[in-house]
């Protein structure tokens, strides 16, 4: 375990001193709380930007709380999974295309190890950010709107979590098995979206899809009824991120570093 | 100018601190750093007058890792 | 002690046959010097006994490997190091000290200890993104040896530096085969005879001759005798080429060297017709057979 620590500890120093521990935060914490705002600020908005007749009176349907916070959860939905594929595509396939992982890898060095330590380190920067930054959306809404009860907030955070860190795993598998981060990050994004294009278009076919969870994430915070289908669509992700990464292990183990 | 006075600040003073962080931190690094992935003066350009996005596109692209 | 036998290696990429079949084993405390031209698969060959290659078929069995990783026993240096670019030296030679299984204390010690040797203590708090080439290089055999592996892999480990870097390195590597046996590859013949006890010779990606700096020699001893007259060198020369025991001759500048078959014979032969002839010689010598020659006579086989 301590050469696990080892490991870990590197993942956090790299992500420190190239400032992500920084930039990753604020960056979520931007595009999520910049939906409450704008939503409450939207007829000063189009008020200032003119184009209207003298004296007509806007009349826009003043939105709810909890669709406020769905746009800033809808918003980790694409802006947020674009910036983690990005920070996360070259965690190994670029350590293999510098030659560095050439140098770590004749170490004695466990494979199972070096992949969870990328992964964990991976976790702890986005889930933290994600955190951050949906939590202070929740803030913003309720001043500006009301609040929403703290524990439907937490669930959707959760469930929604657990879509995101299939995604960073998702990343993390063709990461093992490719050796351009270009190339690592144009498939997973070609992947999440045919999956979440399929999700939504055949919903009644792929129901327990994880793909689903941003969906069933919003129901927490909508107020509405929880669906039959976000159980299983739990269970499914949860398997699904696991045999990803005995996958990713398995896969590093084989391929030639050179 | 009414726009401007109907805003309430303090709610998008964090906001605007947090943009201000990203770009100071984005132009210490740039300053700071061996070589950036391609012109140091088109990045900085990048980072001080592409609102919002600047740093960010900095951070992915620009640092050479 | 054997610490690595090789069992006949085969290694393809794309349809290109890289290594053809290649048998050695390695001793305990013996620098081998893996020669070869670029091209000839000296690199592949490290990359395989270092296990970022696998090859095709045949075997690489690491003497007390059974019930450990292999990787322990082994240090290695790649042609081009890479590091880490953010983190200074000291800090890379601890976390590659950690990784190769010391606790932390012990790789502090040692990278302190390395840093020393290596001569790169004065840089040790700098970013690795801001070293010089020689300086990544000597990082490099730092991080190689850290864990006192029984086999130092290091790969063309002084062709890219200047002449004073390259005496430091090979002097360095001298030091080290006190406590380990090395392997590395090059393809300058000094080097090798400088601080080797064995070569292997690497061609087209086959093992053509192998053996002690000495064996070499003598297998491979050419007789030839140079030799210099004051004027109308060649006319002599030729008409001494026309004796029985003479196999060849070439006019070298100055000089005339004849290749004989037995060397003592031969040397009579000359010194009594020059004698006798009154020849004005100016120079007469009898030559070591130098690796050079080896080389190409293998490489030429």
């Amino acid at each position: 375990m301590n050469q696990w620590m080892t490991l870990f500890k590197k993942e956090m120093l790299e992500m420190s001193r190239n400032f992500k521990w920084i930039w990753v935060p604020l960056t979520f914490i931007m595009i999520a709380v910049k939906e409450p705002l704008t939503l409450y600020y939207m007829p000063q908005i189009i008020d200032s930007l003119g184009g209207l007749p003298e004296g007509a009176v806007i009349e826009l349907p003043v939105p709810s709380a909890g669709e406020a916070l769905a746009a800033s959860l809808s918003q980790f939905n694409t802006f947020g999974v674009l910036i983690i594929v990005l920070i996360t595509m070259g965690t190994i396939a670029g350590e293999r295309k510098s030659g560095v992982a050439g140098l770590i890898l004749v170490k004695p060095v466990s494979y199972a190890w070096f992949v969870t330590a990328k992964w964990a380190s991976s976790m702890i920067l986005i889930w933290i950010s994600y955190f951050l930054s949906y939590f202070l959306s929740w803030y913003y809404v309720g001043v500006l709107f009301e609040f929403i009860s703290f524990m439907d907030f937490l669930q959707s955070f959760f469930v929604n979590g657990i879509w995101l860190t299939l995604i960073v795993t998702v990343v993390i598998l063709f990461n093992t098995f490719m050796k351009s981060p270009g190339a690592v990050g144009f498939i997973s994004i070609g992947i999440i979206v045919i999956l979440s294009i399929l999700s939504s278009s055949l919903p009644h076919l792929l129901e327990w899809s994880p793909a689903l969870l941003s969906a069933y994430a919003n129901a927490f915070i909508m107020g509405s009824n929880l669906p039959d289908e976000l159980l299983p669509s739990i269970i499914v992700s949860v398997i699904m991120i696991t045999l990803s990464l005995l996958a990713s292990i398995a896969i590093f183990k084989r391929r030639e570093l050179a | 100018m009414e726009f401007l006075e109907s805003i309430n600040w303090a709610i998008l003073a964090p906001i605007v601190i947090i943009q201000l962080i990203l770009v100071a931190v984005a132009i210490i690094d740039l300053v700071k750093i061996e070589k950036a992935n391609g012109p140091k003066w088109v990045w900085a350009l990048i980072v001080l007058f592409i609102n919002l996005l600047g740093p960010i596109i900095y951070f992915i692209f620009g640092r050479r890792s | 002690m054997p610490v690595v036998n090789i069992i006949n290696i085969k290694k393809q990429f794309q349809d290109q046959e890289v290594i053809k079949g290649m048998d050695f084993q390695l001793s305990e405390r013996k620098c081998i010097a893996l020669l070869g031209a670029n091209g000839a698969g000296k690199t592949t060959t490290l990359k395989m006994l270092a296990g970022l290659v696998k090859p095709d078929s045949g075997s690489i069995v690491f003497e007390g490997a059974e019930k450990a990783d292999f990787r322990r026993l082994i240090g290695y240096l790649p042609q081009f190091p890479v590091f880490y670019e953010w983190m200074t030296g000291n800090e890379f030679l601890e976390y590659a000290g950690q990784l190769a299984g010391l606790p932390k204390s012990e790789a502090k010690d040692r990278a302190k200890e390395l840093l020393e040797l290596t001569g790169i203590a004065e840089a040790k708090n700098r970013r690795i993104g801001k070293y010089s080439g020689g300086m990544k290089q000597r990082l490099g055999i730092a991080q190689a040896i850290i864990h006192r592996p029984k086999l130092v892999m290091l790969d063309e480990p002084v062709s890219a530096l200047d002449p004073f870097g390259r005496r430091e390195v090979l002097e360095l590597m001298d030091k080290l085969k006190k406590e380990s046996a090395i392997l590395f590859s090059t393809h300058i013949l000094n080097d090798a005879e400088e601080i080797c006890d064995e070569i292997l010779f690497l061609h087209n990606g086959e093992l053509v001759e192998s053996g002690t700096l000495t064996g070499l020699r003598t297998k491979h001893q050419q007789a030839k005798i140079d030799l210099a007259f004051k004027e109308n060198t060649l006319q002599y020369a030729e008409e001494l080429s026309l004796l029985q025991p003479v196999s060849s001759m070439k006019l070298d500048g100055e000089y005339a060297s004849f290749f004989v078959e037995d060397i003592e014979y031969a040397r009579e032969l000359f010194l009594t017709e020059i004698m006798q002839r009154n020849l004005p010689l100016v120079k007469f010598e009898i030559s070591r057979t130098r690796l050079e020659d080896v080389f190409m006579k293998v490489v030429q086989k």
